[in-house]
């Protein structure tokens, strides 16, 4: 279904259109009576109806597009009718940008300028018409298949946006790291590890939860406690925690991706620290004494 | 005091440094993925029912990825919008702590035996987080 919007883009001057038979190409239309031959409506939101039409069998059915109070609340009806009849294209005359935005992340594409009666948008889309959407962009293969210029300056703005927004926090992360980093000294570290395994081990994971970066420099460290006499219950779990729990990126990973995930995912990760480095220390003692 | 500020400083520059070549891989995948992955596919392969692909592809993608957690931060959320299970998520994120081009220093640090043992149980235990993150996810009260 997917690959059908691509289809369309697929622009080239002898370009015949197979339409590909996937087995629910639906698309809507908006129009302004409920039968073939009413016109195209002109604007998405405000059309008297919109037209679901199944490719495949032909069938079509006509939903009255409710009109809500504002000009805004109609326009999102549509939008949702055709998200939910699950159609591929939508075809009108004028559609707001907000709208086709919310459509192409749904997966729909929006066919604008359309003219005509409905019947004449079937006969046209079935002779391929419609693939010269955008004449005037270049088209950049990519690896198969063609994307319009301005459809990739688009995504390149959203994702530079996606990524824009968690910049200010990144930075401060950062600094706060680097912070980290210099003032806790390895004399500091290997004080506080006191020769009780339990609590070393315990220790261990809150150290390396509150420490990040390269897991090298995990590995470094924990060399050198190994040296001071730590544990490797507790350097296990320092490594461990140090790359799957992050205190100082909390509030990133909670601005990204949900506080209940972030929370849930690094409380869980600190417990799973310590069990992992239980079990691993224990299941190579437990070798080595069975081979030594 | 200031002499430890500065290195503090120099410490952050480092990294930053260091991070902007994986932030830029970080920023082209995430473009490529606006570009050519629909929700349609997302829930195929990564939503509630994809099962063992969806483990598999979510473990591989947490050993390959490179740089630090924070950068991947973006991709991530924009996955997790577009449906991908926070089971999957957790997977991922989990198995970021195996890096085989890292195993080499481990090994001259801790021995090849404590690197696959270790390997083993990070994997696993990337799992069970990934299970009881799900979950919670699916079966918790808001809060």
């Amino acid at each position: 279904m997917w690959q059908n919007s691509y289809q369309l883009k697929q622009g080239t001057e002898s370009a015949h259109l197979k339409i590909i038979q996937e087995s629910n190409l639906k698309i809507a239309i908006s129009a302004e009576g409920k039968n073939l031959d009413s016109r195209v409506g002109q604007r998405l939101g405000d059309s008297q109806y919109m037209l679901i039409v199944d490719l495949e069998t032909g069938d079509f059915e006509a939903i009255p597009n409710p009109r809500g109070s504002g000009q805004r609340a109609a326009g999102i009806q549509a939008v949702v009718l055709a998200i939910t009849k699950e159609v591929s294209i939508v075809f009108t005359g004028y559609c707001s940008p907000n709208a086709r935005k919310y459509l192409a992340d749904n997966g729909i594409e929006v066919l604008t300028g359309i003219v005509g009666t409905v019947a004449d948008v079937l006969e046209k889309y079935k002779q391929g018409d419609y693939q010269e959407d955008e004449p005037a962009d270049a088209e950049i293969e990519t690896g198969g298949f063609q994307i319009s210029r301005s459809y990739l300056i688009e995504t390149i703005k959203k994702s530079a946006i996606q990524f824009g927004n968690l910049l200010p926090i990144f930075a401060s992360v950062i600094l706060l790291i680097g912070l980290f980093n210099s003032f806790v000294s390895r004399e500091l570290l290997s004080s506080f590890f006191s020769g009780n395994p339990i609590l070393d081990t315990l220790y261990g994971a809150v150290f390396g939860s509150m420490l990040a970066g390269n897991p090298i420099n995990s590995y470094v460290i924990g060399g050198e406690l190994l040296k001071n006499g730590v544990g490797l219950y507790a350097v296990t779990s320092f490594i461990v925690a140090w790359v799957t729990v992050g205190l100082i990126q909390l509030p990133v990973e909670m601005a990204a991706l949900g506080k209940k995930f972030a929370l849930a995912r690094n409380a869980v990760s600190f417990i799973a620290a310590i069990a992992i480095a239980i079990v691993t220390v224990f299941v190579l003692n437990t070798v080595r004494g069975l081979v030594y | 005091m200031p002499d430890k500020a500065f290195m503090a400083l120099k410490n952050s520059g480092e990294v930053v440094i260091k991070i902007i070549t994986p932030l830029c891989l970080v920023f082209i995948v995430i473009l490529i993925l606006n570009l050519f992955l629909k929700p349609s596919h997302i829930a195929k392969f990564l939503g509630r029912e994809a099962g063992m692909k969806g483990i598999f592809l979510s473990m591989v993608a947490g050993v390959i990825s490179i740089g630090p957690v924070y950068a991947w931060y973006p991709l991530l959320q924009e996955l997790r919008k577009k449906g991908v299970d926070d089971f999957f998520i957790a997977v991922f994120m989990g198995n970021r702590a195996v890096k085989p081009f890292l195993l080499p220093i481990m090994i001259s640090y801790f021995g090849w035996g404590y690197a696959v043992v270790l390997t083993l149980f990070t994997i696993l235990g990337s799992i069970f987080v990934g299970y009881t993150v799900g979950s919670l996810g699916k079966n918790a009260v808001s809060w």
